[in-house]
């Protein structure tokens, strides 16, 4: 027989492999509702079996009915925690998204489209966010926005790669003549030097004509 | 007292060092720093961000007006330029990802008291309570409001654990030392004391670590 | 410990051997038997997160009998058993310590902080050194793996891919495989900036 909190770490075991897979798998709509209404019932429960004491219950002339409420207390505890490392563990991926700019709600339902073999397997969903997901993903976007938007000259969502590698500075062992960079021609003649973007002249460098200085 | 003081102390050179410059090496000191600290860091009031800000505005401002034109020599200088924006746009990109990425992870952690919140900037702030407000609203429409009352809080801290996380202090740290000083160290079975040298360089505990930043006599690596 | 983590939350639901001090009217259930009694002396194994509040929990009961007693008394699982620990003794890197636990070292510090286990903690510290050392050989084998020029000294070692090294790194509990991984990518890391300084 299942015990309480068993059902709340099915819901761990899911975000456990949430945080493993490269895509968002769907929303365990049912399961979430199951724990949901566990916590009620709990609650229930330790209403009707404090109700006969009238506020006045002491522990400990009674510590069965202590245990029992304890038990009960912390399995509600228990149940919540899930829930929210379990709801915690997919908004985080959704705000990865997010960042990178993807168009998550547009994915998503891409996602459940192709993915799920059988139509309608999954409570007939067309996509693998809840519909609260949905909103967060909207308002979280424009929250990003708008702090984004304070810096605007730094592009946030930027590459976090620094920029190490992009100009080196060169000198020109032979002539070879006029070059086009995206800043305009640069005359290479020999021995001048200059500072330049790498990729532009990657096979002049391979070819001899550039030695790479630094 | 903070680096800059010890530093002209130290080294009465940097002084006269223009403030662009002081600048630039303020945010890379920072950005250090920041990326290596388990926990958020304060965010510099001296208007550092400001200035920086702007520096980037007018050299955004300048490679437009150079872009036009057509001389090879403008056209070299504009490279410089465009490089070392690329490298300023990187180092301020990356701080403040570092800072958000803390930020998000103990989000209530910062905003459960003065002191710490004061550690956030006025945008940072604004955006870790709208963040944890669009959480909180998150579990409430999926879950939690049909919890009952008592137990719909997301600050509990009674039970065997607390709800608000917080950065793990104990984490391992470098931290290069700008004058001589004692250190002290807890270690697993016995704890460590050691006179060290300037520039010395010492991985230890962030909670040992944290005081001797904070007096200046040592710096993150 | 963290009230969010993933991994803190599976380790809390491990089972722990319990023996109840007390009979529980409405408690019969956790025994497969809902509607009747729990007895007292009844054994269950009970979650982690359970077992430790009832076991720490002030009955406060006022009866001779009952003062200072808890809900229930626990044993150590078998994952820290002392067959496991005998074993461990013998040879730490022999054991795939993930068939007790996937959650062992987690689960083990647990035990640590509710019992007064001096043994353990020395046995499975002993483990734990032995076997990281052996984790970062294999992570410095794989995050340094395909063009291995130069790297001819370790040719010779049997910590290849297949075999008894891929035979270890499946037996890692979750904390030994998240230090595999940050070893494996410190390795690369360091590898390519090597490289990277070989280029200029």
């Amino acid at each position: 027989m299942p015990m309480y909190g068993d059902l709340g770490n099915k819901l761990v075991q899911h975000a456990k492999r949430t945080q493993i897979l490269p895509h968002l798998p769907p929303y365990q709509t049912e399961l979430v509702r199951t724990v949901t209404r566990e916590v009620r019932d709990l609650h229930r429960d330790v209403d009707s079996l404090l109700e006969p004491f009238q506020g006045s219950f002491d522990p400990a002339a009674d510590p069965a009915s202590a245990c029992t409420l304890l038990v009960n207390h912390l399995s509600m505890r228990r149940n919540k925690r899930c829930l929210l490392a379990y709801h915690r563990t997919r908004t985080e991926k959704l705000e990865v998204l997010v960042w990178n700019g993807s168009d998550v709600l547009d994915l998503s339902a891409q996602q459940a489209g192709g993915a799920n073999g059988v139509p309608g397997a999954n409570d007939g969903g067309t996509s693998s966010l809840s519909p609260q997901e949905e909103d967060y993903v909207r308002q979280y976007g424009d929250l990003l926005a708008a702090y984004k938007g304070q810096w605007t000259d730094v592009d946030l969502t930027g590459s976090l790669e620094p920029a190490r590698d992009l100009f080196i500075d060169v000198r020109v062992l032979k002539d070879a003549g006029e070059i086009q960079t995206e800043y305009g021609a640069i005359n290479l003649t020999k021995n001048s030097q200059f500072y330049v973007r790498q990729g532009d002249v990657e096979r002049l460098i391979a070819q001899g004509y550039l030695q790479k200085l630094g | 007292m903070d680096i800059d003081d010890i530093l002209r102390d130290v080294d009465p050179v940097i002084h006269t060092i223009p403030r662009e410059k002081r600048d630039l090496q303020d945010l890379t000191r920072a950005w250090v720093a920041e990326r290596s600290a388990p926990e958020l860091l304060h965010w510099p009031s001296d208007g550092l961000f400001e200035r920086i800000n702007n520096s980037i505005r007018r050299q955004i401002e300048k490679v437009e007006e150079m872009t036009g034109d057509m001389d090879p020599k403008t056209n070299f200088a504009l490279i410089v330029i465009q490089t070392e924006l690329e490298r300023f746009k990187y180092l301020v990109r990356s701080y403040l990802r570092a800072r958000i990425a803390k930020i998000d992870r103990h989000t209530l952690h910062y905003l459960s008291s003065d002191e710490l919140r004061s550690r956030l900037s006025e945008m940072e702030l604004a955006y870790a309570t709208r963040h944890q407000a669009l959480l909180h609203n998150h579990y409430l429409s999926s879950f939690l409001s049909s919890f009952p009352p008592g137990l719909q809080n997301l600050n509990d801290t009674a039970g065997n654990i607390s709800m608000i996380d917080t950065p793990d202090l104990e984490s391992a740290v470098f931290i290069r030392l700008l004058r001589d000083t004692l250190v002290e160290g807890r270690g697993v079975d016995s704890d460590g004391r050691l006179e060290m040298e300037e520039s010395d360089i010492v991985i230890l505990r962030w909670a040992d670590a944290k005081p001797l930043v904070q007096l200046g006599n040592a710096e993150l690596v | 410990m963290s009230y969010y983590d993933v991994d803190s939350i599976l380790t809390d639901a491990e089972k722990i051997p319990c023996t109840f001090q007390f009979d529980i009217p409405d408690l019969g259930y956790l025994e497969n038997n809902p509607g009747q009694t729990l007895k007292t002396g009844a054994r269950v194994g009970l979650p982690l997160w359970l077992a430790e509040m009832l076991a720490i929990a002030n009955t406060g009961g006022i009866g001779p009998d009952d003062q200072g007693k808890s809900f229930v008394a626990f044993d150590l699982p078998p994952a820290l058993g002392n067959d496991v620990m005998q074993a461990l003794k013998a040879d730490p890197r022999a054991i795939p310590i993930r068939d007790q636990s996937a959650h062992f070292y987690s689960l083990a510090t647990h035990m640590m902080d509710l019992s007064d286990e001096p043994e353990l903690g020395t046995v499975l510290r002993k483990t734990f050194v032995t076997r990281a050392g052996e984790i970062a050989l294999h992570a410095r084998k794989a995050g340094g793996g395909g063009s291995s020029k130069g790297g001819a000294s370790e040719e010779g070692s049997n910590l290849g891919v297949g075999g008894a090294g891929e035979e270890f790194l499946r037996g890692l509990d979750e904390w030994e495989r998240k230090l595999f991984r940050k070893a494996h990518d410190g390795a690369r890391a360091g590898k390519e900036w090597m490289e990277g300084v070989k280029k200029f």
